[in-house]
């Protein structure tokens, strides 16, 4: 083992999220974190990419705009070199990013690219996966090593998908539900990790 | 090669027949026990392919208290939903409009990634690609469904939509160019329409054309409606006077007399009917268009011309054909579609959510709920809370040589041959009573290369998982349970970080504790519900030379896997009702705990540990 640097690796939140030092977290005030999220080093989250016009919904209520790029719920784990940017498209003939949202128990591999509109709870996401602008996925969804989500493609619940671009190539199983919960992998990491339970 | 993870296969026991549909009386598992131990069972055999599933994948009956499946259970359709929309769709339309999404979704007909509609008059900015909120987008038709992966247009089959929305009702009336294609319906319309039957028949007329060939092209459902009508006359009219190809009807196929005839031979004769022998006036086949007829076009000289203008690229793959749905194309029985450019858009097959049910007592062991937004379960019997969970380690003791500690204790390293190597096993009982787990594996696994296998405590007791079922007792909130159960888990952790240094080996300084619990008949390590034992094997020498073997000295495909052939048997003693609620309410209310029932549930599982280096 070697030794800790001096002010450990990770800021760890009140609300329990290990953030590592060496992330690159831009436009921090439009990143939301439910808590209990893990930021490995070298993960970039583009918070900067902000909507630039307000849905018309919003704006006639009056409410203050909501600033917010990218949502990231409870338990979410973000391998290092990671990249999470909100999509961008042309809209009423004018350039704009909307929010990129996370649910809860959502796992993103070491060197994934992420720029869907939702990416729901309980999701897997593997290594080198590029998942498209304004990707949908649903829950309990795995996505394997080296895939290619087009954009715009959804993905349904309980779907396993792979290659390039993305096809279905299975169902998770009835037993495979609990396989998704980040709980023991968030104790893993942080300034005082915890060794895997057997 | 890839690494190899360490795994657990179960095999489901509908692999063998004699087992399924076994009653699951008392008597009958101890009954069948001498027979299964006899057997070894061979997890390279080709069979065990169809019957070895991750822990995950298997459900398990309560009431057969058996194992179940993906291959054994009975699925049922709850809900048909579109993957793309997520639109239910119901059964009624299924029935009408076939297994397919009819609302706009569709699929690259190049690469099946998903197509968006798009204005055509805008460049094919994927900015663009507005599929969401065509009605707040200022553009306007022709619209086309585009690709936002390999950026195919629809424009390049000469496929323009008006209108964005309906896009399925549109497509089915469009041919690839551009052309209209008539719906059944219109085709139907037409057919009856004198007035175009004078106008098709003057064209052919004037066409000066007496052969067939000049006949109208028929497209595959006009021809199919046009024969299906023809031949149904045809047998609703046993005397018509053969007037078309004779030579045929000497065969007798053609004549509707041939079906009774061929019965009479099949029952003996008696069904014979003399009269009808006597009327033999046979069906004459298909003479024009309307009746069916289409000459094949044997001339392939465009399909030829093409092929050299573009190319094998120009050509569709096979797996593109087959994603093709053959009465959208332009498919005839004759000529199939060869090039890209008779390739359409498909519309997104649907999927469906599926209850199960066991095999044998015809209980339902899964049923998720019929909408399509929750993944939610109403039944969910997975056999991971019945039956213990088996986790495999890497284990490295030694000190004694410092070039083994590399070895196995890397994950996905390979075997030495003709090393003992050490792999520790943690079981975790799932239940809320104590087990007890015999183990049984063969001392050489089975095929050319064996291995020796040593279990060093094939026999052993975990405790039960009550700790949690009481405090879920106690608070029946869901929200407390899952406080409980973190806290517990942090607990785990911490003693687990500061008591048992032992499971941490990676250390090498814990050697001399290591190699004291290294002993036949004794457990490794346990815990609240689990327990660890070690297995040793010692892999082969994968040299093919000596081996006086069957096939030849060719290593066979993953012949280099070491793999375990293991019988596990879990007894335990449960309430005599079974069912856990019931137990429940019988602790609670002070009831008498006397009617405990014997269990025995024991199935064959392979252990993957690894690949042996290839000497
Ligand atoms: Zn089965
Ligand atoms: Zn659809
Ligand atoms: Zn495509
Ligand atoms: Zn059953």
């Amino acid at each position: 083992m070697s030794r800790r640097p001096p002010r450990g690796e990770y800021i760890e939140t009140d609300t329990g999220n290990k953030v590592a030092r060496k992330a690159t977290l831009v436009g921090t005030q439009n990143i939301m974190l439910g808590g209990k999220t893990v930021i490995q080093p070298e993960v970039m989250i583009r918070g900067d990419l902000i909507r630039t016009i307000q849905a018309s919904s919003q704006s006639a209520s009056g409410a203050p705009p909501n600033n917010t790029a990218v949502s990231i719920g409870r338990y979410c784990f973000l391998s290092r070199g990671c990249c999470l940017r909100p999509p961008g498209r042309l809209y009423k003939g004018t350039f704009t990013y909307m929010p990129l949202r996370m649910g809860d128990h959502v796992f993103v591999g070491p060197g994934s690219v992420i720029q869907a509109a939702s990416v729901g709870s309980h999701v897997h996401i593997g290594t080198n996966v590029v998942v498209g602008e304004f990707a949908i996925i649903k829950d309990y969804v795995r996505i394997l090593d080296g895939t290619v989500v087009p954009p715009n493609m959804v993905i349904p619940s309980l779907s396993i998908v792979a290659g390039q671009p993305a096809r279905l190539i299975g169902e998770v199983p009835e037993g495979g539900h609990e396989a998704f919960e980040l709980r023991d992998l968030y104790k893993t990491v942080g300034n005082n990790p915890q060794p895997a339970p057997s | 090669m890839a690494a190899l993870t360490p795994y657990t296969y179960i095999q489901c026991p509908c692999s063998d027949s004699s087992t399924l549909g076994r009653s699951s009386g008392p008597n009958s598992p101890t009954g069948s026990e001498g027979d299964e131990d006899d057997r070894t069972f061979d997890p390279r055999a080709p069979r065990s392919n169809y019957s070895l599933y991750p822990l995950e994948y298997l459900l398990y009956c309560e009431d057969c208290h058996q194992i179940r499946c993906p291959r054994c259970v009975s699925e049922e359709i709850v809900t048909y939903y579109c993957p793309n929309c997520l639109f239910e769709v119901p059964s009624s339309t299924i029935k009408s409009e076939g297994n397919r999404c009819t609302r706009s979704c569709f699929q690259c007909p190049i690469c099946i990634g998903p197509l968006a509609v798009t204005s055509v008059e805008t460049k094919p900015d994927p900015g663009l690609l507005a599929a969401t909120d065509n009605t707040a987008a200022p553009h306007s038709g022709p619209y086309a469904l585009t690709c936002s992966y390999c950026n195919w247009s629809s424009t390049e089959v000469g496929i323009k939509f008006d209108k964005p929305n309906s896009i399925h009702a549109q497509l089915a009336k469009l041919r690839n160019g551009g052309t209209t294609r008539l719906t059944a319906k219109e085709r139907k319309e037409r057919r009856k329409d004198p007035s175009y039957r004078s106008q098709a028949a003057a064209t052919t007329g004037s066409e000066g054309g007496a052969g067939p060939g000049k006949e109208e092209k028929l497209d595959l459902e006009t021809q199919f409606a046009n024969l299906k009508s023809f031949y149904q006359r045809q047998l609703a009219d046993p005397n018509s006077a053969d007037t078309g190809l004779a030579s045929l009807s000497d065969l007798g196929f053609s004549s509707p007399t041939s079906l009774s005839r061929i019965m009479s031979i099949y029952t003996g004769g008696s069904l014979q009917d003399k009269k009808a022998k006597s009327r033999v006036g046979a069906m004459r086949e298909a003479l024009e268009s309307d009746e069916g007829l289409q000459i094949a076009d044997l001339d392939e000289s465009a399909a030829i011309d093409k092929l050299q203008t573009d190319g094998h690229d120009g050509t569709a793959s096979t797996a593109q054909l087959l994603d093709q749905i053959p009465n959208l194309g332009e498919a005839h029985l004759h000529g199939r579609s060869r090039f890209l450019s008779e390739l359409r858009p498909i519309p997104y097959l649907l999927r469906a959510k599926r209850s199960k049910r066991c095999p044998v007592c015809r209980h339902i062991i899964s049923k998720p709920e019929a909408k399509i937004q929750t993944t939610r379960f109403r039944i969910r019997l997975v056999a991971g809370s019945y039956i213990p969970s088996l986790a495999i380690r890497p284990l490295s003791l030694s000190s004694a040589s410092s070039t083994s500690s590399s070895g196995a204790s890397v994950p996905g390293a390979l075997l030495e041959p003709l090393k003992p190597t050490h792999f520790l096993l943690t079981f975790r009982n799932p239940i809320f009573d104590t087990i007890k787990v015999t183990l049984g594996a063969p001392a050489k696994t089975p095929g050319r290369f064996p291995s020796k296998v040593t279990v060093l405590c094939p026999e052993f007791e975990i405790d039960a998982n009550t700790d949690v079922w009481d405090e879920a007792l106690k608070d029946s909130g869901e929200r407390e349970r899952e406080r409980e159960r973190e806290r517990r888990a942090r607990r785990g952790g911490f003693e687990e970080s500061t008591t048992t240094s032992s499971s941490n080996n990676h250390n090498n300084n814990n050697n001399n504790n290591a190699q004291n619990q290294l002993e036949v008949g004794k457990i490794w390590e346990r815990g609240r519900n689990w327990v660890s034992i070690v297995v040793e094997v010692v892999p082969p020498s994968l040299k093919l030379g000596d081996s006086t073997g069957d096939g030849g000295g060719v290593l066979r495909e993953d012949e280099d896997v070491l793999e375990i052939p293991m019988f596990v048997r879990v007894e335990w003693e449960s309430e005599g009702g079974g069912d856990e609620v019931a137990v429940a309410a019988r602790d609670t209310s002070g009831g008498s705990k006397e009617a405990r029932e014997k269990r025995e549930l024991a199935y064959w599982c392979v252990l993957g540990l690894g690949r042996i280096r290839r000497s």
